[in-house]
């Protein structure tokens, strides 16, 4: 999900300069505006090709849209007003989306859906059927017991599992 | 806490109102009140012939125990119920349970309101370095709603907090504000100088 900021900047930095350099070189005279490389927003965006790319429903929608079109992905109190241990739960969830990534290997269909219900941790994620039954059984089972090991409270995994990726649209 | 014997009543009807509206459930009316995400909703076009399986959670419960005591129950003139969330929609299907499950149980409620929303902003360096002029806004909305239950008593108070409390859906935060009538303590009940009159002339 995480986009480089700084290498696409730098391509097209390095694009508009060789640009105005090749405009400078000729004869005519032209005004040239170069923008600033910024004003383009690319966080969690995914821009619009050939129309062979399958999207699903999250990566179709723009960051501006959750909590009109879109949900959240983690749901957890310590981002309310007044409340603490915000930097906490965002560092768990990074290493547990990271983990059932890397667990469940290519089987992920959507984002990993984390929430926390009192002391419990609650990981729901759609699945491909990719691996037998028992494999999945098995690495259901080493996930909750290693998470919850790990942070000390009852951790839970919804999986459900899908033939395909849901496809929402082609861009 | 103390638990006189009108507490077993007060559990034969949560008993009931457990099996009756934990079908429909908060967690059903949280479900299809806001989560547009489609990881949450079951797929329609799963195929019967290749294997597929589905695991859910199953919470588990101690049984409660119940306690007689000769000690008078605490009363609370009002007890407020502020509960605190990021999505609107998930307050109001969370205030329509809590709002029924009183009114089953027979609790005074005052009124209902919703406190306005309050949106903290942020404003931040669009890129990494230099670019001063390109900022990006995050905001973070927390939206309240306050439940006021009036003339109730300690036991009640505890039984319905509890299972508005083991019910309440994640990302969604509760302050409790308990308001109940004491004493005056009696060191403070008649005043200094009416006791010590002889200490002012001694000391002249």
């Amino acid at each position: 999900m995480a986009a480089s900021l700084s290498s696409s900047g730098c391509a097209r930095l390095m694009t508009a300069l060789a640009r105005s350099s090749v405009l400078y070189n000729s004869f005519e005279s032209r005004s040239l505006h170069v923008t600033a490389v910024c004003c383009k927003n690319q966080a969690a965006r995914i821009r619009i090709g050939k129309g062979d790319k399958p999207l699903t429903y999250e990566q179709a929608h723009h960051p501006h849209q959750i909590a009109h079109r879109k949900g959240w992905l983690s749901q957890h109190t310590s981002n309310l007003k007044g409340v603490e241990g915000a930097a906490e739960r965002t560092v768990e969830d990074v290493f547990i989306r990271r983990f059932m990534f890397g667990t469940f290997h290519g089987c992920l269909a959507n984002e990993v859906v984390i929430k926390r219900r009192g002391n419990m941790l609650v990981v729901c994620a759609l699945m491909l059927q990719k691996l037998p039954p028992q494999k999945f059984y098995f690495l259901i089972g080493y996930s909750e017991s290693l998470l919850s090991h790990f942070y000390k409270c009852p951790v839970k995994l919804d999986i459900q599992t899908l033939q395909d990726k849901a496809v929402y649209k082609y861009l | 806490m103390a638990a006189p014997l009108a507490l077993r009543r007060d559990f034969f009807s949560l008993a009931r109102i457990l099996g009756g509206i934990s079908q429909l459930g908060p967690r059903g009316l949280s479900a299809c009140s806001s989560h547009r995400k489609c990881s949450q909703t079951p797929f329609h076009f799963l195929q019967t012939s290749s294997p597929f399986f589905h695991t859910a959670t199953y919470l588990s419960s101690t049984p409660l125990t119940i306690t007689v005591t000769d000690e008078p129950d605490t009363l609370f003139q009002k007890v407020l119920v502020l509960v605190k969330a990021h999505d609107r929609a998930v307050l109001d299907s969370y205030e329509f349970f809590a709002t029924m499950a009183a009114k089953e149980l027979g609790i005074n409620m005052g009124k209902v309101s919703e406190p306005p929303k309050d949106i903290e902003r942020l404003t931040l360096l669009k890129s990494v370095h230099i670019y001063k002029k390109h900022r990006v806004q995050y905001e973070m909305r927390t939206h309240y709603r306050c439940i006021e239950l009036l003339h109730i008593t300690g036991c009640t108070a505890q039984v319905y907090l509890e299972y508005i409390q083991r019910n309440l859906p994640e990302g969604v935060a509760m302050e409790v504000t308990k308001t109940a009538m004491e004493k005056i303590p009696d060191h403070i009940l008649e005043p200094i100088w009416k006791d010590h009159p002889i200490d002012d002339k001694s000391s002249k």
